[in-house]
């Protein structure tokens, strides 16, 4: 499904050259649930960056169900972000400004979806994620566990076939966080590819994968195994 | 996106900045406003200007003779009738004198008409009769005074019967002018009107100098006045010694130099609308920055560079519109108190000046969201995500 070669991101502070990623090579599969684990500026959420196609990288290839994103149009990367990724950040960031029902609906908007199918779908997704009876309120009256189940709401309303979390659980106690990690194990069930970025060893060993990054390189693979393993690591 | 869900969002983003919304469409108010009041204002003037301009005749010709050895004779003048296009004639004579009745006089101005006359120039008799081709043929002392000299004279308009005296000499009033106070142009009070043939003699003025002309349709009045002045020309030998004068050719002149002075005026008051969809962009460009991150979420859920677009492109365009509308409700308010209030003028918006003005706001919404539209538009999704 994911296939990354050689990828570099190379940003410029002042007149020094920081390799956020420095030559990236990961292949993903369907229906995989992947942990990538790295210290706070280590290029993972560079790397999520790239995969969700916020972000564009300097240099590599990266094929994505065998087309290459990167000769992609903003548009076609506009749709593909809408329809096979679903996003969950550890800022939750949702529209302030907007109810719970509302932000789940929004990228139905953008799909086009009727207003019935969209009502119906939302409704759906809300349930799943056990906040049906907190539809209408907004993400300032809903508490960080609410609001990032708002959020994975947002996230799988469209059904996507991938679900990006970037340290979902980084600003929740922990029973919001057992409960979050609960809705992306079902969803990992259900046949989704999750890939879930943290620095939280414990949470990345429910993954059933762990991809470890250094310095914006790939230093062990659960999965892959073409990678050294570094002892004690 | 369907556009009605960018309407709803659009919409849910200005009310939910009710204050900032409604300062930024100040602008556009003031702007309509000026534009719209300012229109409408000389449009009104136009409207009354015109309105007594024909009550002075506004399909009649005017001719007067300027050379005293080329003067027509009344019978030349009645003759003219017979010719193409041409309806009737009314030749008169003007001079000044003093009236005596009671031991009271007054200074007036004595016209000799004929009794065509009233068909160029409003004279309603209050009592009385007018002076009748009768009165020509044997030059009878007979006249017509004017409100204000039956009052002044007499104390009273009920009159006829009773004797003036012009320049010694006695008439026999027979009419009775309604009192019709002052327009534009002059008063209508103090005057007297006795027989053409009678003034002539009075004035020691033979000939006739000068004699109103209608046509026989108002459609033909041009051909009239070539008529006219083919006449004129063969018989007086230069066009220099004849002025051949058409009401609805001063009126033209008149309504040219006010849509002029309407569209200057439309012109400046149109410069305080571009102001205020400078203000728009302003605030759009504000706006643009300070939800930067929520342009960013919304690009990671899948909103295109299109939705973006339409969403702020919407969202001016709301200011602009709704700004638009309100501007023309407050005119449309300020015209119908100043109609109550002169009741002499009739103030109301044109749909024409109305819809150029709405459409010029909305225009001004469009012209002036598109850079900050774009602006929004064009953030890497990353950057905005970034922005706090």
């Amino acid at each position: 499904m994911i296939d990354l070669k050689n990828i570099k991101k190379i940003y410029e502070i002042g007149d020094e050259r920081v390799h956020a990623l420095d030559g990236v090579n990961l292949h993903i599969d369907e229906e995989e649930f992947v942990a990538v684990v790295g210290a706070s500026g280590s290029g993972k959420s560079t790397m999520m960056n790239i995969i969700g196609f916020l972000d564009t990288p300097d240099e590599g290839t990266y094929n994505l169900d065998g087309q290459d994103v990167t000769e992609m149009t903003e548009h076609d990367l506009g749709v593909l972000r809408n329809k096979k990724i679903g996003f969950v950040f550890q800022q939750f960031n949702l529209l302030q400004k907007l109810n719970a029902y509302e932000n789940v609906e929004l990228p139905l908007i953008y799909q086009g979806v009727s207003a019935g199918v969209r009502k119906q779908r939302v409704l759906e997704a809300l349930k799943r994620v056990g906040l049906e009876k907190r539809i209408h309120h907004r993400p300032t009256q809903l508490s960080g566990g609410q609001q990032q189940r708002v959020a994975v709401a947002r996230a799988l309303v469209t059904e996507p076939s991938l679900i990006l979390a970037d340290e979902p659980t980084g600003n929740l106690d922990s029973r919001s966080t057992y409960d979050i990690m609960n809705l992306l194990h079902e969803l990992h069930e259900q046949g989704n590819t999750i890939i879930l970025i943290t620095h939280d060893n414990e949470i990345a060993g429910e993954a059933l994968r762990q991809v470890q990054i250094v310095d914006g390189q790939v230093i062990n693979d659960t999965g892959g195994g073409q990678y050294e393993t570094y002892a004690g690591m | 996106m369907k556009l009605t869900q960018a309407c709803k969002m659009a919409v849910f983003s200005v009310w939910a900045n009710k204050m900032r919304s409604f300062l930024t469409m100040l602008g556009i108010i003031i702007g309509v406003m000026a534009v719209v009041l300012l229109v409408s204002l000389v449009q009104g003037a136009t409207g009354s200007i015109t309105d007594s301009l024909d009550s002075l005749g506004g399909s009649q010709i005017t001719v007067s003779i300027n050379n005293s050895k080329k003067k027509l004779s009344a019978g030349q003048v009645e003759d003219l009738t017979e010719l193409e296009n041409i309806g009737c004639t009314a030749p008169y004579v003007s001079g000044s004198g003093v009236s005596k009745a009671a031991g009271s006089s007054k200074d007036v101005t004595i016209t000799g008409i004929t009794s065509d006359y009233e068909k160029f120039t409003t004279m309603n008799l209050t009592s009385g009769r007018n002076i009748l081709p009768i009165d020509n043929e044997y030059r009878l002392d007979v006249c017509i005074l004017g409100n204000s000299v039956a009052m002044d004279l007499f104390g009273s308009t009920d009159v006829v019967g009773s004797q003036i005296r012009l320049s010694g000499r006695d008439y026999e009033v027979v009419g009775v002018l309604e009192e019709e106070g002052e327009n534009q142009f002059n008063s209508q009070d103090a005057l007297v009107y006795i027989p053409f043939t009678t003034a002539q003699r009075f004035l020691k003025s033979p000939g006739v100098t000068n004699f109103y002309v209608s046509s026989d349709t108002s459609e033909n009045l041009d051909a009239a006045q070539d008529t006219l002045d083919y006449y004129l020309l063969e018989n007086t030998g230069n066009e220099d010694y004849y002025t051949i004068m058409n009401m609805a050719t001063i009126q033209d002149s008149i309504n040219t130099v006010l849509n002029t002075l309407s569209l200057l005026l439309a012109g400046i008051a149109g410069i305080s609308l571009v102001v205020g969809g400078i203000g728009i962009m302003n605030i759009m460009l504000v706006s643009v920055t300070e939800r930067t991150k929520e342009i960013g979420i919304r690009k990671a859920i899948g909103a295109q560079k299109s939705d973006i677009i339409t969403q702020f492109l919407i969202e001016s365009m709301t200011i602009s519109v709704v700004g638009g509308l309100i501007g023309l409700l407050l005119c449309m308010l300020i015209l119908g108190l100043l109609t109550a209030a002169l009741p002499a003028y009739t103030f109301s918006i044109s749909v024409t000046v109305g819809s150029i003005a709405l459409g010029f706001s909305i225009a001004v919404g469009l012209i002036f969201g598109i850079y900050p539209a774009n602006k929004a538009a064009k953030l890497k999704p990353i950057d905005a995500l970034r922005s706090e």
